[in-house]
């Protein structure tokens, strides 16, 4: 009885770890899209012309960006290490392997938020931004980001 | 009757020999048949940034592009290559190299002692390459720091380590480029088509290979597993890229973002440092390229779990 009571506690708590990773995952999922939706839905469209510049949209978007930001580091605790991700991609072990170079790449990414915020005045300061942006974006996908194959 | 047999065999190997020596005899490019030039180094910048050269010969984990002096392992089913260094250092780079060699390296893939190069160096798309615009190249790449130190020697195991092969293998898969100059076509969409499939050789990731490792034609562009290794590199023909306007691809190629708000990872996103230093018309040339190539379906991408 004892035996049945501590493997079924064992295997709940388990699946209790997997599932709270799993969360974990999913909300590193729904901030990277909140990213993207920012900005290529809002300051890339308006940087290409499709959509008309509009500041107040522009700050909102950043200030977003700035937020998600701030807690990018968390969304990769060292329990989500090796972890494959639902849907294109997956993080990439090396962020835990070469923490500092990583953490180093998320700083280097909140100060171009901040510098953009400061420059963004018009159609022209933001279309030389969008690709400052988009440019931290790639500089961590380059190394840390997997595709799922 | 068999002292004649054996005879035979041998001169039959001797023959056989030779014939194997002329079909993989690297091509030269003798100094003499350059013609007078007077190097445009913003030229040659605009090449090296096209041919995405820093891409593998920049010494890895730095910022600098400029400081050539390779390292880059670049796998592949044959094995692991090292980019070599190609700064002007004199021992250990090429600041001893004649503009004939460098030309000759470039566009048929041969070494200044006359060995092949393996084609993890894509000089079967730079065999389209104007030669003035390979010799700007030279030109600039000898005003960047000399770097030294060598790469490691390339870990590629038997018989794909028999230079003398890619000779064939050069018969084989060589030229088999589309024609780039299409004069029915606008100025922007031939100058797109040499960025493409010639500079930017962006057929050589983004098609499937044969078991040799040579490009299918018929599914140029078409995408394919990835070459390196994980991962799947995108069709980028119409089939693929139907919803990107013009504008949309040349945007990515400058900003590295997609359409959704996506960002380019991998191997790409060192790509678009190369191409975010293209001037705006280059991108636009490319982008309406890459719009004109008919929608053809590439290989299937296994489901994932």
């Amino acid at each position: 009885m004892k035996r049945v009571f501590v493997t079924v506690t064992a295997i709940l708590l388990g699946i209790g770890g997997v599932s709270a990773q799993q969360d974990i995952l999913s909300q590193r999922q729904t901030a990277m899209k909140e990213n993207g939706r920012n900005l290529g839905g809002v300051l890339g469209a308006m940087a290409k012309g499709e959509k008309p510049y509009d500041q107040a949209a522009i700050d909102a978007a950043l200030a977003k960006l700035a937020d998600n930001a701030k807690a990018m580091s968390g969304h990769f605790p060292d329990s989500t290490k090796g972890l494959k991700a639902e849907g294109k991609y997956s993080a990439s072990p090396k962020i835990w392997d070469s923490r500092a170079d990583f953490e180093s790449h998320i700083a280097s990414y909140s100060k171009a938020i901040s510098e953009v915020k400061a420059s963004v005045k018009d159609i022209d300061t933001l279309k030389a931004a969008v690709p400052v942006l988009g440019k931290q974006c790639s500089g961590c996908h380059e190394t840390y980001r997997l595709q799922n194959s | 009757m068999a002292r004649r047999l054996s005879l035979f065999a041998v001169a039959l190997a001797i023959v056989a020999f030779a014939v194997y020596w002329w079909l993989t005899m690297p091509s030269t490019v003798a100094a003499g048949t350059l013609p007078a030039h007077t190097p445009d180094l913003a030229n040659g910048k605009t090449v090296f940034n096209a041919a995405g050269c820093a891409s593998c010969h920049a010494v890895p984990n730095q910022q600098d592009r400029t400081r050539l002096g390779g390292g880059l392992p670049l796998t592949s089913p044959f094995g692991t290559f090292y980019a070599p260094n190609i700064s002007p250092d004199p021992n250990d780079g090429i600041g001893q190299w004649t503009e004939a060699q460098f030309v000759k390296a470039v566009v048929h893939g041969v070494s200044p002692d006359g060995a092949h190069y393996f084609p993890a160096f894509p000089y079967t798309s730079y065999h389209g390459a104007k030669i003035a615009d390979v010799r700007d190249l030279f030109a600039y790449i000898k005003t960047l720091p000399p770097v030294s130190g060598k790469a490691p020697d390339h870990a590629v195991g038997f018989p794909f380590n028999i230079r003398r092969n890619i000779g064939i293998w050069k018969l084989l898969f060589m030229d088999r480029q589309p024609p780039v100059m299409d004069a029915a076509r606008s100025p922007q969409w031939n100058r797109g088509a040499y960025l493409v499939n010639v500079l930017g050789h962006c057929a050589e990731c983004h098609s499937p290979r044969n078991m040799l490792g040579g490009i299918i034609t018929a599914q140029r562009f078409a995408g394919g597993p990835n070459p390196e290794g994980k991962g799947w590199v995108p069709n980028i023909t119409q089939k693929n890229l139907a919803d990107w306007s013009d504008k949309d691809l040349a945007y990515f190629l400058e900003s590295g973002l997609l359409p959704d708000g996506d960002s380019a990872g991998g191997s790409m996103a060192s790509v678009i440092k190369n191409t975010s230093q293209l001037s705006a018309d280059d991108r636009a040339a490319m982008a309406v390229y890459l719009k004109s190539l008919p929608a053809v379906e590439g290989p299937k991408r296994p489901q994932s779990k």
